[in-house]
């Protein structure tokens, strides 16, 4: 994870979780609860980072709202068994078992996507558009770029964190991973990959 | 040319950033990965714009939702489930001891499963693994590649619920780390050689072939690596004629150039001929020149296949067959096991085969075990990815999608 300032963050943040956990079980509300006690414990520790409604506001933290619900199993189970290591997140997730981590994938595909973050720029929209279409990014994450199965949703992810998402594909740092992701941007400048985040996200 | 010009210019960057930062400037050679010389160009293959890979699930289907029901074999065999709940296991190897080692690519896990009276028990041995898909066993030992990671896990059958920890046999080995088409095969050979599979970092793109694109050898330490056989995409599996000792490999064609190929291959290492070449990138199957990498006479001096073994077929495992229990027609015959197409718009493959060598080197495919895909409905039920025989002669088929291995047996007159 060298792409990120990870040590300074991740200590703030596991204070923000652990400070948050109880406090704010009325966002629930939405979506059907979760069976289990563990389960709803869980989850508003999961939106410390990834936000109250599953829309993050923090920095290079993914959105789970709206996530294909296989697209987030497949991720959960990667990160418990560390084969995609998340640091901020590996105490949260190493304990969870097959089912949990169904509960908490179609949980957080039920919730509605919002965009947050860094707003779309309309030049690199433009920009990102003909490169997006040259790659044929809407083959695998669907036409409107709504994510399938186990390929994630770009439309409405934030900015930032896509870009280093990408680059560290790019760089093999995102291990786990069905390669194909990688060789669909290889070709790809810097520049391409920023383009290609506001084009995504603005979908 | 514009290629190039982009490597220089990100070349310099890196070298900024490298003195800004006050690390080594050795980084100057451009990223890992994928090879930024990869010349697919999708748009202009007439392919329908929404294939893309499937899904592989983490999590196994319980007992009663794998298709047991829908397999069909010829007359006289018989499938029944041998194991389950090793989610994404594929490759197979058997230890003197009885158990059962199974390799996984996404996934990241090494499995045992074991023989406890008729009913088998599965046991993750090693996980956080990046696709450990290359697996074999010799004196003891337990091998696993995992990209260019090299482990040996010593006594293993004895710890298999606590492992401890491996001897590590990278550096030896020295291994490509990009992860691309280097899920790894790997097998000794007759000759007692670790024979190892190192692909292409590309769909289609121009290679080293002393780098990548072959098949090599070592001693089991890792020293005293050959190239057996180069101009390979990636082949993921491997097995040697019980007879003849000759190597026979599958290779899985390139994507992107139509839906009807270039064929999957099967192709043999005669005798006095390793080293040979395959033909990748410039020359797929039986002599199609590639379209994206052009050089003239692209096919001269290339080594051509055995046998074709489908369009996007993707043909994975082979093993040659040398037990009792079949007919006495299957021997020294090879089973290739083909996990099926994404890149092709009416799904092919997700099957079985059997290939009969010929007296000309050539072989004869023949379907085996069918019934996973569903033509009607362009759709499939399963994936069999490798093949492995038993000690008393049936056939074990993993099945990545399902999490499990099918025990083929035979009980119809000989
Ligand atoms: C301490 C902060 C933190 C907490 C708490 C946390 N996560 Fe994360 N999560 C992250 C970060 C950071 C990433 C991005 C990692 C990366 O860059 O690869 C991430 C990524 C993910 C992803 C991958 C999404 C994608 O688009 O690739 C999923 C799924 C996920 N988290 C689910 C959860 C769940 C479920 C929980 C609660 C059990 C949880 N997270 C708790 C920080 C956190
Ligand atoms: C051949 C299929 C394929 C194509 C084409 C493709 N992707 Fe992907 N993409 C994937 C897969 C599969 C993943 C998830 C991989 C994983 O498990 O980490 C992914 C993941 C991503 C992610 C990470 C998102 C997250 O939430 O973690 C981003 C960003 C992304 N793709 C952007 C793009 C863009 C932009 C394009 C077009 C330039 C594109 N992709 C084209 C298959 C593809």
């Amino acid at each position: 994870m060298a792409e990120r300032s990870g040590k300074y963050r991740s200590q703030g943040i596991f204070l923000a979780a652990a400070l948050l956990v109880a406090s704010s079980l009325q966002a629930l509300a939405q979506v059907p609860p979760p069976v289990s006690a563990k389960l709803r414990e869980r989850i508003e520790v999961c939106k410390t980072c990834h936000g109250a409604d599953g829309n993050s506001q923090m920095e290079k933290i993914p959105s789970l709202a709206g996530q294909p619900e296989y697209f987030l199993l497949n991720q959960l189970v990667l990160m418990r068994e560390g084969v995609r290591p998340v640091k901020e997140m590996a105490e949260f997730v190493k304990d969870l078992t097959d089912e949990d981590i169904q509960s908490l994938s179609a949980y957080f595909s039920k919730l509605v996507p919002i965009l947050t973050g860094p707003k779309p720029d309309p030049a690199l929209v433009a920009k990102g558009k003909p490169v997006a279409e040259k790659l044929l990014c809407v083959s695998c994450h669907g036409k409107k770029l709504e994510g399938v199965e186990q390929i994630p949703r770009l439309s409405g992810q934030r900015i930032d964190y896509m870009i280093a998402a990408m680059r560290a594909y790019r760089m093999d740092k995102r291990p786990g991973a069905d390669t194909t992701m990688s060789a669909a941007i290889a070709s790809a400048s810097d520049g391409d990959l920023v383009a290609l985040a506001h084009y995504a996200a603005s979908r | 040319m514009s290629a190039i010009v982009r490597t220089l210019s990100l070349g310099f960057a890196a070298a900024v950033a490298a003195t800004a930062f006050g690390l080594s400037p050795s980084i100057a050679q451009g990223p890992p990965g994928m090879s930024r010389m990869d010349k697919t160009n999708a748009g202009a293959s007439g392919q329908a714009r929404t294939l893309r890979p499937h899904r592989t699930p983490p999590i196994a289907p319980k007992p009663d939702k794998i298709p047991l029901d829908k397999i069909k074999l010829p007359a006289g065999f018989k499938a029944e489930i041998y194991s389950h709940g090793h989610a994404g296991g594929r490759t197979m190897v058997r230890a003197p001891g009885g158990t059962i080692f199974m390799g996984s690519r996404a996934i990241g896990r090494v499995y045992a499963i074991v023989d406890k009276g008729g009913k088998r028990e599965v046991k993750i041995i090693a996980k956080g693994l990046t696709h450990p898909n290359g697996i074999e066993f010799r004196n003891g030992s337990l091998y696993v590649f995992s990209i260019h990671r090299v482990y040996r896990y010593d006594i293993i059958e004895k710890n298999l619920d606590k492992p401890g920890k491996p001897v590590e046999l990278t550096k030896a080995y020295n291994l490509p780390p990009e992860i691309h088409h280097n899920w790894k095969y790997v097998a000794f050979g007759p000759d007692g050689k670790m024979y190892v599979q190192v692909g292409a970092n590309c769909n289609i793109c121009e290679i080293n072939n002393g780098i990548r694109g072959h098949i090599r050898r070592y001693n089991a330490d890792g020293t005293g690596m050959e190239i057996v056989a180069r101009g390979i995409r990636n082949t993921v599996g491997f097995d040697w004629h019980p007879e003849t000792k000759e190597l026979w490999f599958t290779d899985n064609g390139r994507d992107w150039a139509g839906n009807e190929g270039p064929e999957d291959e099967l192709n043999r290492v005669a005798k006095n001929n390793e080293g040979a070449f395959y033909g990748f990138p410039y020359c797929h199957a039986n002599g199609i020149a590639d379209q994206n990498v052009k050089i003239p006479n692209a096919c001269a001096g290339v080594t051509m296949p055995a046998a074709l073994l489908g369009p996007h077929a993707a043909a994975l495992g082979i093993k040659f067959y040398t037990g009792a229990m079949f007919p006495a027609a299957y021997r020294n015959v090879a089973f290739i096991a083909r996990h099926g197409s994404w890149n092709r718009e009416n799904k092919y493959g997700y099957d079985v085969v059997v290939a009969r060598p010929q007296a000309d080197g050539s072989a004869k495919i023949e379907p085996f075990l069918q019934g996973l895909l569903d033509n009607d409905g362009n759709k499939f039920y399963g994936r069999p990815s490798y093949v492995m025989q038993m000690p008393d002669g049936a056939l074990l088929v993993s099945d990545e999608t399902n999490g499990a291995t099918y025990r083929i047996s035979y009980s119809g007159a000989k």
